[in-house]
């Protein structure tokens, strides 16, 4: 069964959340025998997620029973939501039960944990057989564009990343991250693989309960984002008395050198381990890992691949580069390489596109010992907390929102949007930070005479300072 | 400027609120956009602006408006007019 759940014991604990509530194997089971008989076999259902045990019972039986979850944040943007139910007409939808349904129609046809499962009157339609989940790559810029999972991504990631990590059922996690994002899910499937428990919180890392949380169930593994980290620096966390905590692991973009160096000093001085990993949606999250006996020798590095995978780095002709030290595109392949993307409802009757290699747009290095580093993008996006945002999709946004000229260019910490109208600056801040949920700090809006283009109509960003 | 001016137009740019909006109930549990991204710039904010280091323990505890201003006469600063 999906992620070796019927190898462990009915009493087994797979998750607790912050209300303290827990989720066994045996009521997981229970409750998917109910299922059976609602949940009809090879549906498209939305599943709006928060971290808690009854999204947990919802994204696992959705999949043990054959389902295909769209893994989404139960906190979108309703514009947004609506938007994908258009274009994806899901059968069914799970959401917080309390929450008010975001379409008309449908019927409430189950309950548990707080969670409800709503038939929608929209007619199941065929999508391919090997189709297994459908994930979000970014924030949320208004695009429909979902990553396509085939049966056995999720579990081979879930595999070769515990193996890696050397995850054992002992591990208590944290689970913070949300679900629907492929960092969360990584630390959901690989500790629930290990036979542990998974620990999800909602709480926020800036507030007391989420290190109540923490040390009242003496967690054991922490994942973060950098902009996580960096708050927790801010909380003078490495002077926090936490035992227990074991292991730290990093994701979801590149921290600074900085941070890279307090965390591996930290973690040799006080007996733990920080580990940094790199990994995207379109590879089931992770592919690389760098050994943690290393990492104060290699700051920065993303380290080699998970087992089963290989790295590669490709020049622009598309020739393997061999020699260390040179810049080349990151070319990864592996049995968590997901089939490719959907933009529209017919798109999931496709196969597989990537073919078990993925090009990850990432510019990076390899030094002598065979550790890679990520030097730069070959593409138009930005890792924003986490989240990849994609720059022309913004500007699209920005576009389609007011009906004018914009551009986007910045830097993992700052997007530069640039109009030609003064008067629309605060709102074009107040539109983009409601449609993609971030803080307005992480946007800048410069107004200039007119935005460069080439003869054929082509943005010049290089002429945008 | 007053301390409690200072204070006030802190918050008012933080989360882009009037005046009017600063209350009892302007807290991290109540007002949405006070995500952990709000709470480091707020801190950050109030720590370049009134000279401070917040501990580990006031910034988890910081709680919302008007608790902040007793954190903040806890380290040192004053609001009376």
């Amino acid at each position: 069964m999906f992620l070796n759940l019927d190898k462990r014991k009915s009493g087994d604990i797979i998750a607790y959340d912050s209300t303290d509530s827990s989720l066994s194997v045996a009521q997981l089971m229970a409750e998917q025998e109910k299922l059976a008989a609602i949940l009809e076999k090879r549906s498209v259902v939305f599943a709006l997620c928060n971290n808690t045990i009854g999204a947990m019972n919802a994204y696992l039986n959705t999949v043990i029973l054959d389902s295909v979850p769209v893994m989404l944040s139960s906190k979108a943007d309703k514009e947004l939501l609506c938007n994908l139910y258009e274009v994806y007409t899901p059968a069914y939808v799970w959401m917080p039960a309390d929450d008010e349904q975001f379409f008309s129609g449908g019927e409430c046809v189950y309950e548990a944990f707080g969670y409800k499962l709503i038939k929608t009157e929209n007619e199941r339609y065929d999508i391919a057989p090997q189709l297994q989940l459908l994930m979000t790559t970014s924030g949320s810029t208004g695009s429909p564009k979902l990553v396509r999972y085939k049966n056995g991504n999720l579990e081979a990631n879930a595999k070769n990343v515990a193996k890696a990590f050397g995850w054992t059922a002992e591990e208590r996690p944290l689970c913070d991250l949300a679900m629907n994002y492929t960092m969360g899910l990584n630390v959901v499937n690989t500790h629930i693989y290990a036979g542990a428990t998974v620990y999800l919180t909602n709480e926020n890392i800036m507030a007391a309960p989420y290190w109540d949380f923490i040390k009242r169930y003496k967690l054991t593994n922490l994942t973060a984002v950098p902009f996580g980290y960096e708050l927790m620096l801010k909380l003078r966390f490495t002077r926090m008395d936490l035992p227990h905590l074991t292991t730290l692991s990093q994701g979801g973009g590149k921290l600074t050198d900085k941070t890279f160096r307090t965390l591996a000093e930290f973690a040799q001085q006080s007996g733990k381990r920080f580990i940094a990993t790199f990994g995207t949606t379109e590879t089931s999250a992770r592919m690389t890992l760098l050994d943690p006996e290393t990492a104060l020798e290699k700051i920065g590095s993303i380290g080699k691949a998970i087992p089963e995978g290989e790295l590669m780095l490709m020049d622009d002709d598309g020739n393997i580069i061999a020699e260390a030290d040179t810049e080349g595109e990151l070319v990864y392949s592996g049995p968590n390489v997901t089939m490719g993307y959907a933009v529209c409802r017919e798109d999931l009757v496709k196969g597989d596109e990537f073919c078990g290699t993925y090009h990850t747009g990432d510019i990076a290095k390899r030094d002598e010992d065979g550790c890679y580093y990520i030097t730069g993008r070959k593409s138009r996006f930005l890792k924003m907390l986490g989240y990849r945002v994609s720059l022309d999709q913004t500007e699209r946004l920005v576009k389609d929102g007011f009906g004018i000229e914009a551009a986007c260019t910045g830097t993992d910490d700052n997007l530069n949007i640039y109009i030609t109208n003064e008067s629309l600056k605060d709102e074009v801040i107040k539109y983009v930070c409601e449609k993609t949920g971030f803080y307005k700090t992480l946007f800048k809006v410069n107004v200039i005479d007119e935005i460069p283009k080439n003869e054929t109509g082509k943005i010049m960003y290089k002429n945008l300072v | 400027m007053s301390n409690k001016e200072k204070y006030n137009s802190i918050f008012m740019s933080v989360f882009s609120v009037d005046e009017s909006a600063l209350n009892e109930e302007f807290t991290f549990a109540a007002v949405e956009a006070w995500d952990s991204l709000t709470h480091l710039t707020l801190v950050s904010e109030l720590e370049d602006g009134f000279d401070v280091i917040l501990d580990t323990e006031d910034i988890l505890h910081f709680g919302g408006y008007c608790n902040g201003m007793k954190i903040l006469e806890k380290n040192g600063v004053s609001f009376e007019e």
